[in-house]
């Protein structure tokens, strides 16, 4: 629905001001009680199909997820943004919509990614098993937002809500999966193997074909040197099945990144979803 | 003090105004309120019946006199006027 028929069906008042200062979600029509969605709004809710966009929260009863609403603040989050450095206290959780977050494990001063989060999962899953400290850094490895909330908040909510703690259990145990894969896979496979098993990955996470991402950072994300990946990439695009420019990756093929990527993608969505 | 906040779902002003007014309990209420959140994207009928014309929509039912205040709530100044809670 368009501002202007917005402003038509409100007349005058608050409601009026509420509108033109960009603070409105939804106007009802007292015509017939439809309940019409500003574009704002609209695309905001039909990212995430009309559920929450993140799926941990998509997953809880509707009552406990509205509750939790309230201890959450809207933040965005840009690429290469560090949310945790290793022994660092948790401040903060986040639940991606349209963010991934890249979890890196650092050695001397090289980092290898073990683990991404995008809208399926949570970053700062320490908290939910009684850690306080990070044990990897956190870095966001596609922008976007995420909904996030105080680590206290967090412990106090997870108390109370016993779906929250199932869906985390559930999450932790896949993340362990995972990262027994990621071991073997980044000691076993090839670069461009496992960069299309990344890009699928982190296809999966943010629900859109195109994302931003820096051969450096793929590199640093792989544990391999920039070379490498720029080789990988070029095969990969030579394929047809990625299209790459100045640091925005494109899926074009699928199912042929599928069969190019190590067997890695298939066991951890089997098992992990 | 009874509070009632309409929202849309996890749309975004919606998600700001709960943020918001949680915020604003914790800090000056503390438990003395009970607050009540209604999706209209599941409930529509109620927000028609209680005469909501946006959201997000907050209405303050009790103590007298009500009040009801439209947005995301990010002035705190004025909902705390609006509700009558003093700095």
């Amino acid at each position: 629905m368009s501002l202007a028929r917005a402003l038509r069906l409100v007349g005058k008042g608050p409601e009026r001001h509420a509108l033109q200062t960009g603070e409105v979600d939804a106007v009802i029509d007292t015509a017939n009680g439809n309940v019409l969605l500003l574009p704002e709004a609209k695309r905001a809710l039909s990212a995430a199909g009309g559920e929450p966009a993140n799926g941990l929260l998509a997953a809880l009863p509707s009552r406990d997820y509205l509750h939790l609403l309230g201890e959450f603040e809207l933040v965005p989050l840009a690429l290469g943004q560090v949310l945790y450095q290793p022994g660092e206290r948790i401040r903060h959780v986040y639940f991606p919509n349209d963010a991934v977050v890249s979890l890196l494990v650092v050695l001397e001063l090289k980092a290898l990614e073990v683990c991404l989060v995008g809208r399926e999962g949570m970053v700062g899953v320490p908290l939910a098993l009684g850690v306080e400290r990070a044990s990897a850094r956190a870095m966001v490895g596609g922008g976007g937002t995420a909904l996030r909330m105080k680590a206290a908040g967090f412990r106090a909510e997870l108390e109370r809500c016993i779906p929250l703690q199932r869906e985390l259990q559930r999450y932790a145990h896949a993340k362990l999966l995972l990262a027994r894969q990621s071991a073997g896979c980044s000691r076993f496979h090839q670069v461009e193997e496992r960069l299309a098993y990344w890009l699928l990955m982190a296809h999966d996470r943010m629900g859109v074909s195109g994302m931003q991402v820096t051969h450096e950072l793929l590199a640093d994300m792989l544990g391999v040197r920039r070379v490498g990946v720029t080789n990988a990439a070029g095969n990969l695009q030579r394929r047809g099945l990625i299209k790459y420019h100045r640091g925005d990756i494109r899926v074009l093929d699928r199912r042929g990144l599928e069969a190019a990527a190590c067997s890695c993608y298939r066991i951890v969505k089997t098992l992990a979803g | 003090m009874r509070l009632r906040l309409y929202v849309a779902g996890g749309a975004p002003n919606s998600v700001l105004a709960i943020a918001n007014l949680a915020a604003l309990c914790r800090k000056h209420l503390q438990v003395n309120f009970k607050l009540e959140i209604i999706d209209v994207l599941k409930f529509p009928r109620r927000a028609l019946a209680d005469g909501v014309l946006v959201t997000p929509h907050l209405a303050k039912l009790s103590p007298a006199p009500a009040a009801r205040i439209v947005g995301n709530l990010s002035d705190s100044g004025s909902v705390r006027l609006a509700l009558g809670i003093a700095t």
